[in-house]
């Protein structure tokens, strides 16, 4: 068990999305099963990895680093893909969701494994606040969650509005959920998903705050707080607009989506990425 | 056992000539299984009639007893009051096997004019169970339908026959309306024109739970029979635009010889929609909707015939690669199934003549063990042994046969023969 490396499930996601591919071309009934087995194999490993990660540290993978916390994340994507995938047999859910897996996975790879800072400082998060730590952590994750579903359906829905504009039939008996819906559950998503960031925030300025008073108070200049905030303050933005907007067009909310979407993830894991750099390389297994 | 199906179907006859024959609703039929019943008592008799086939299944004990094709030809005719030469040439005959195989194939849609449409499965269903309100049926068609039923289950699970849409309105509505739009029962539709084609179209969107039906036709008189017929209401022709503003769902169908549904006029349209999706169905030719309407803005999906039929073409081509399997299976299936029906015309003959002869084996045993009393155990069970290996022998040249023989029908002339020959009883 020790032995689970986070190579075992990239490869079996790796599988899984090779195989999602293949439906595409020729549908063989085993395709799937092994595609799905192929991907629950990888989310087993993935557990005992992050099982793992959390015994050596002592706290929670969502705690622990930020390596962990993007791993968490795209096990929470993950979990949603099998779900989905196993309920509906058309849904080619893969071809859209393993590659934002496979490049969170790949991305922890270049962020640092140590105490994540970005969550509060160890001494922080062993302290009698470490609770509302957790929660803060908890909340942007989910939030984060939102946030990738939304920017999935988007790509869904420019795919699926161009197939259609295009008159081109779905093949090997695949069906993607109608505009009409990709629209609702999109939209869903970026109403759930800012709530939780916007909670997570606060918390994070309140656990601020609450530094202050001990011994290694977090900078609210720090250039990860201040970006964060930045890419808060863009899905607030958007979220309003959303909201605002009596009879959104379809299109143009997934095209804004993916934008806004996208930009918050990029933010969040290139600046993670270049805070924590080389140092990851170093101590990664 | 016999097996007849006296037929006439879209492939041998004209819809004229299957609409006069068809038994187009249940009053009729029951009169049609009151007559059937005085004509042919012997019988057991379902008809199947549906748009396109009108079938009659007859099984009887014996091969005396089967109303013949000129019998079954004359019941349409003085039923449906039709002279015979209109239709005599259109109508088939199938026996044995070939009725069997004939049933599977109707049953698995093998024989559809839309290759593995789903309906005729229901429709055989529905003719099997009016049959049995009618106390028409009996063993042989009972194991007939519900064989029927059982195979075209295992030809749509282990082939692709049903597959793909193949006409264009089920293309347009399954493969594209139902991508665009999540449900259908809070949608309006807008029907321009009253044609065949709009109605078909209708049917499906109707199964897809279309509540709000507008019909719009040149014609008003057309527009409010269709209307009537699917529910719907209908507005004038020069309230077109105010119903455009309204659809969800447009099926155009005129035959009006240019558009009559350009950029202009539609993008007036347009800015009243608040960008609400918009499926058009441009199923006129030649077309109803310029072309260039579909690109005017993104949420207008216009399809036309053209589009459409590239779909249902590749369907098709899809399907027919799988009609090989699914003969297989049918036949593989028409095989047990006669094998089942002949082994249970045989079987009680085979049962008897082996009881008779194993009897009187018994009674020479035990007469031979009481005369010959200084045999000991082993002797007797030697010998017992020794007269049943006798008797088994001399039985397997007859049965083999018999067995063989059943292979290629009931083999009625053998079995009485065996009957006669060793004084069988019924």
């Amino acid at each position: 068990m020790s032995n689970v490396t986070v190579f075992c499930f990239l490869a079996s996601y790796l599988v899984a999305f090779g195989l999602e591919i293949a439906r595409w071309v020729r549908q063989v009934s085993i395709n799937r099963m092994v595609m799905l087995a192929a991907a629950a194999a990888g989310m087993v490993a993935h557990t005992i990895y992050l099982l793992n990660r959390s015994g050596q540290t002592g706290m929670p993978p969502l705690l622990s680093s930020t390596h962990d916390w993007m791993l968490v994340l795209a096990w929470l994507v993950v979990g949603s893909y099998l779900f989905l995938t196993a309920v509906n047999r058309k849904l080619p859910l893969g071809v859209f969701l393993l590659p934002v897996v496979i490049f969170l996975i790949v991305m922890a790879y270049f962020v640092s494994d140590g105490p994540n800072l970005s969550v509060g400082p160890k001494a922080a998060i062993e302290q009698a606040h470490s609770g509302w730590v957790m929660l803060h952590a908890t909340l942007l994750v989910f939030g984060i969650t939102g946030v990738v579903v939304g920017f999935v359906l988007s790509v869904m829905y420019l795919y699926q509005h161009r197939r259609l504009k295009h008159h081109q039939a779905m093949v090997n008996d695949l069906a993607l959920p109608s505009l009409e819906r990709l629209a609702r559950l999109n939209r869903a998503a970026v109403i759930i998903s800012v709530p939780l960031l916007t909670l997570g925030m606060l918390f994070g300025v309140f656990i601020g705050l609450l530094s202050r008073k001990g011994p290694n108070p977090i900078s609210f200049a720090d250039p990860i707080v201040i970006s964060n905030a930045i890419v808060w303050l863009v899905m607030l933005v958007f979220f309003v607009w959303l909201l605002a907007t009596k009879r959104p067009v379809g299109k143009q909310v997934a095209w804004t989506t993916i934008w806004a979407c996208g930009f918050l993830l990029v933010t969040i894991i290139s600046l993670q990425v270049l805070t924590g750099g080389l140092e990851a390389i170093q101590t990664w297994h | 056992m016999n097996l007849q199906v006296i037929y006439c179907n879209h492939h041998s006859a004209a819809l004229a000539v299957r609409e006069r024959l068809a038994f187009s609703s249940d009053d009729l039929l029951r009169a049609a299984y009151d007559r059937l019943r005085i004509d042919f008592p012997d019988s057991e008799i379902v008809v199947l009639s549906t748009c396109n086939r009108v079938e009659l299944y007859a099984a009887h004990e014996s091969p005396d007893e089967a109303p013949t094709h000129q019998q079954i030809a004359k019941f349409f005719a003085d039923f449906h009051q039709i002279p015979l030469d209109d239709f005599v040439d259109d109508l088939l005959e199938q026996t044995g096997p070939d009725a069997v195989r004939h049933l599977f194939e109707v049953t698995s849609s093998v024989d559809s004019m839309v290759l593995g449409e789903p309906q005729i499965v229901s429709q055989v269903k529905e003719a099997y169970d009016v049959a049995l309100k009618n106390d028409a049926c009996g063993p042989l068609t009972n194991a007939l339908f519900q064989g029927a039923l059982r195979v075209s289950a295992r030809v749509r699970t282990e082939t692709k026959l049903s597959e793909g849409r193949v006409s264009i309105a089920s293309v347009a509505v399954g493969e594209f309306g139902k991508s665009i739009f999540d449900r259908f029962d809070d949608k309006s539709v807008l029907i321009i024109g009253a044609g065949e084609m709009a109605e078909e179209t209708l049917r499906y969107l109707k199964e897809e739970g279309v509540r709000d039906i507008i019909v719009v036709n040149r014609s008003p008189k057309r527009a409010e029979e269709l209307a009537a017929e699917w529910g719907g209401r209908t507005e004038p022709f020069d309230k077109l635009d105010e119903c455009l503003v309204a659809a969800d769902v447009i099926v155009s169908t005129t035959g009006a010889d240019r558009p009559i549904i350009d950029v202009p006029r539609f993008q007036q349209v347009l800015e009243k929609r608040e960008g609400r999706a918009v499926f058009v169905l441009d199923l006129g030719a030649p077309r109803d909707f310029e072309p260039a309407v579909g690109e005017i803005d993104d949420s207008v999906f216009l399809y036309d015939i053209d589009s459409l039929e590239q779909t249902c073409e590749r369907n098709r081509g899809k399907r027919v690669k799988e009609i090989e399997r699914a003969q297989r299976l049918i036949e593989d299936e028409t095989t047990k199934f006669m094998h089942d029906v002949y082994h249970q015309a045989t079987g009680p003959v085979v049962k008897r003549l082996r009881e008779e002869w194993h009897d009187i084996r018994r009674q020479e045993v035990e007469r031979l063990t009481k005369k010959l009393s200084h045999l000991d155990a082993e002797d007797i069970r030697e010998i017992e042994q020794s007269i049943e290996r006798i008797v088994n022998k001399l039985l397997h040249p007859p049965l083999k046969t018999l067995k063989e023989e059943a292979k290629e029908g009931t083999p009625h002339g053998l079995i009485d023969a065996l009957k006669r020959l060793f004084h069988l009883s019924d």
